[in-house]
Formats: structure tokens, sequence, C-alpha cells
């Protein structure tokens, strides 16, 4: 009697995590621990950053041409 | 009361001076028949009640905007001057709004009676549809006199017109197709309160700032 | 650099939505998975499209008040950024929707409305273009502008709300709100918003000063 239910008991825990896994969501969790998600911040980060400079840097000349 | 009078009298102008002509009417009238009949050609029979209903208010649409669109060129400059020195502008778009109003719902009970001739009819919920192409006419008539007041004062009227009117009438469009679809299934019509509510406050909308915008158009 | 600050926000804020919307936490969903850090992106475009909107007819109110031709030339540089910006909304909506949703323009009411008011808005360029003469042309498309919006609105607003729609919060679709479950998502997506519509606002300015600039050296020649 105890096998039995020791046997379904496993059963049941098998087929428990068995769904579990299919629940999960696919997300790109290697990407994140293996670091290399910080060179894609970086690259987009770098872009960003370089547009505003230039922003500033035209936002500059108009300033000058204005007050000429 | 006196912009009620001054509105009053410029709408039974403009339906004398129709009635004398019986130039618009006669010429949509015949506008409506020819296209009905050239889609009668091209499809023969309608099944799809989908399909019904879309060429019908692309039929409506094309005719309200051939009839809409002269009815400020038409106007000499030398008449609009008279009109400025007799009534304000308030008067005049009011008026304009009015009798473009009465135009439309005859001529879309012209179109709907000719089309439902030639077509087979399938429309479940008579009452409903009739609302649908009424509420239909009105908000034509509002949006596209205060966009033909606009066109008007720019040299190349008819493209201008279309540009300018078919942007702000296709999100009206929408809820008209979706209101006379459920009226032509014949659904509870509980459903359709909510469209023909965002209806009626579009035209509210639109008379309103017509209204208020108008001075700044005519006083060129 | 004291009326600066303002532009310096804006970069702060964009560059900080950036690093965090790309390393912090999200809810893990499915379908969307990893591609739900795009609403830090794209729907930040939308926003700031119809911050600018707003603003140009705002100035076209304005404008029709005062007779001011430099609140003309505000509205109409307003409209040229918001269109920029709109198109950047709907690429960017396309490459989301391309993956998520199996094709790039799905018949969504949102999408048909927001290509609709981009329609809206060229109209009022095509207008501006066909007249001549510059008292003329700027109270006629400032009737126009002030006429279209409050439409495009109904359309952008209130249409997608009574149909149904795969963008969240409309036809069934539970809201932004109710996805983002540990409220992570808010600041990050708020921050991003901000930033983007001072960017927006940024640039209409430039563009302004720009187009006073040519017409001071038109007068001068």
């Amino acid at each position: 009697m105890k096998k039995i239910s020791l046997a379904l008991a496993f059963l049941l825990i098998a087929v428990c995590t068995a769904f579990a896994q299919d629940n999960t969501v696919e997300m790109a969790t290697a990407l994140r621990s293996s670091g290399k998600i910080w060179v894609v911040v970086g690259v987009i980060l770098t872009i960003v950053i370089g547009m505003y400079i230039y922003l500033f840097t035209i936002d500059k000349r108009v300033k000058k041409l204005e007050d000429r | 009361m006196n912009l009620l009078r001054e509105v009053k009298t410029l709408v039974l102008k403009d339906l004398i001076l129709e009635w004398r002509s019986k130039h618009a009417i006669n010429s949509m009238f015949l506008y409506v028949i020819s296209t009905v009949f050239v889609c009668y050609q091209a499809f023969k029979t309608v099944d799809d009640t989908l399909m019904w209903n879309a060429l019908f208010w692309i039929i409506l649409l094309f005719a309200s905007i051939n009839a809409i669109s002269r009815s400020f060129v038409q106007e000499s400059q030398y008449r609009q001057l008279y009109y400025y020195s007799i009534t304000g502008p308030k008067a005049i778009i009011l008026s304009k709004i009015i009798y473009n109003t009465i135009l439309m719902v005859f001529l879309s009970v012209i179109a709907y009676l000719t089309y439902s001739v030639i077509f087979k009819n399938p429309v479940g919920d008579l009452l409903l549809y009739f609302v649908a192409v009424l509420l239909g006419s009105i908000s034509f008539a509002t949006v596209f006199t205060m966009v033909s007041g606009i066109s008007s004062k720019t040299g190349n009227n008819s493209t201008i017109m279309a540009i300018l009117a078919f942007p702000v009438i296709i999100p009206l469009l929408i809820v008209l197709i979706k209101l006379s679809n459920n009226a032509l299934q014949g659904l509870d019509r509980g459903i359709s309160i909510g469209e023909i509510a965002v209806l009626l406050a579009i035209n509210v909308i639109t008379v309103t700032i017509s209204l208020l915008l108008f001075p700044y158009l005519w006083r060129d | 650099m004291r009326k600066n600050w303002w532009k310096i926000l804006a970069a702060c804020l964009v560059s900080a939505s950036v690093v965090a919307g790309f390393i912090g936490p999200v809810p893990e969903l499915h379908i969307l998975n990893e591609s739900i850090r795009n609403v830090y992106f794209h729907v930040p475009m939308w926003f700031s499209m119809l911050i600018l909107y707003l603003i140009s007819v705002i100035y076209s109110v304005k404008y029709l008040n005062s007779g001011d031709i430099k609140h003309d030339i505000m509205a109409v540089e307003a409209v040229n950024t918001g269109i920029i910006f709109c198109f950047f909304g709907l690429l960017t909506g396309m490459q989301w929707a391309n993956i998520t949703w199996g094709e790039p323009w799905p018949n969504d009411p949102k999408l048909n409305g927001s290509a609709i008011a981009t329609l809206m808005y060229l109209a009022y360029l095509v207008l501006r273009n066909a007249l001549d003469e510059e008292q003329k042309r700027a109270k006629i498309s400032a009737v126009y502008n002030i006429f279209a919006f409050p439409i495009m609105v109904v359309l952008l607003y209130i249409l997608p709300k009574l149909t149904d729609s795969l963008h969240p919060g409309s036809g069934g679709n539970s809201t932004f709100g109710e996805l983002d479950m540990d409220n992570y998502m808010r600041p990050v997506f708020y921050s991003a918003v901000v930033g983007w519509i001072l960017t927006g606002a940024w640039v209409c300015t430039i563009r302004y000063r720009l187009r006073l600039l040519e017409n001071k050296s038109n007068k001068i020649q």
C-alpha cells in the first residue's frame, strides 16, 4: 500500500513539473546571465547619447545665428 | 431671435433658388441612378449583405461630395459681398448646414429607394437602417459644408475638397457602416445605441466648431 | 544653461529608459516574451505625436486670436515634427506586429485610425502648399487644423474602444495596468514617455527657430 501511494505521489509530482515546464515563458535569460546584454545596452546608449549631443550642437548653432 | 430669422430667410432663399432651377436635385438624381446602374451592370446581383451595405455607402459618399462641394462656389463674389453687408457669418454657415442637411436627406432617401429597387433589399431592421441613413446624411452635410467652405478659399477646388474631406469623413463612415450592418442583420437595437450616441456627439461637435471657426474664414 | 535644463532632462530620461528597459525585469507573458520591452520605445512615439499635434492646435487657436504669424509657424512645425514621430510609431509598430500578430498590418482599428490621422495631417500640409498668400494660408490652415483635431481624437480614442482591437485596453483585452502586475514597468514607461515628449518638443522648437531665421533673412534681401 505504502509503495503504491509513494509511486502515485511521485507520478503526481512528475506530471506537475511537466505541466509547470509547459507554462514557463521563454525569456532571454542566457543573454542576461552571460552579461552580454550590456553590450546591446551600450551600443544603443551610444547611439542615443550621440544623437542628443548632435541635437545640442544644432541647438547651439541656431542660437549663434539668432544672436547675430 | 434675430439670428434665427436670418437663418430661416437664407434657407428659404436657397430652397427657392433650388426649386426654380432644380439643377442640383436633377443632376444628383441622375448621378445616383447612373452610378447605381453602373454597379448593377458590374455586379448583377449582390448576395453578400456586407457588400450591399458598403456599395450603398460608397455611392452615397460620392454623391454627397459632389452635391455639397458646390455649396459655396456657386455663390458669386458679388453676392458674397452682399451677404457680408447684410448678415453675419454665423447665420450663413448655419443656413448652409441646414440647407445641405435638407438636400442630403432628400438625396439619400432617393438613393436608398433606387438602390433597393434595383438590388434586392436584404435589410432586417428597416427603421434602424433608416435612422442610420438619416444620421449619415446629416453628418455628411455638417462635415462637408465646413470643408467646402475651407476649400472654396483655395483655387483648385475639387481635388483639395476630396483630400481635406476624406480623412475627416472616414471615422464617421466606419461608425455608420457598423451601425447599418447591425440594422441589416436585424440585431437587437440596444447594441446600436453606442454608435448612435457617437454619431450624434460628432455632429454636435462639428456644428459648434463650424460656428466658431467660420467667422475667421469669412472675414477674408 | 538655465533654460536648457529640460533638454538635459529629456536626454537623461530617454537614456535611463533605455538602460532600465533592457536590464529591468518584465512580466513573463506568452507570445510577447521579451518583446514586451517594446512598450518603452514604441508607445512613447504615439504619445509624443499626440502632444505635438495638441501643441499645433493650441497654436492655431492662438493664431486665430492674435494674427501673429509666429504662432502659425509654430503650429506647422509642430505638425511636421509630429508626422516624423507618427512614421516612427507606424514603422516600429509594424515590426512588432510582424512577430507577435503574424503580419505587419493586421486589420486593427488603432492601426487604421492612426493611418487615417496621418492622412489628415498630410492633407493639412497639402492645403498649406495649395495657398500662396501668407496670411490667407495661415488662417485657412489653422481653421482646418482645429476642425480636424476633435475628429482625430474620436478616431484614436473612442472608436478602438467600441470595436475589437488587438491592442491592450480595448475590445476585451486586458489593459496595460493589468499586464504589469509587479508595477515595475510603470516608472520606466512614464519616464520614457516624458523623455520622448520633451525630445519632440525640443526638435519642434529647433525647427521653429530655424524657420524664424529663414523668414528674417528673406526679409532682409
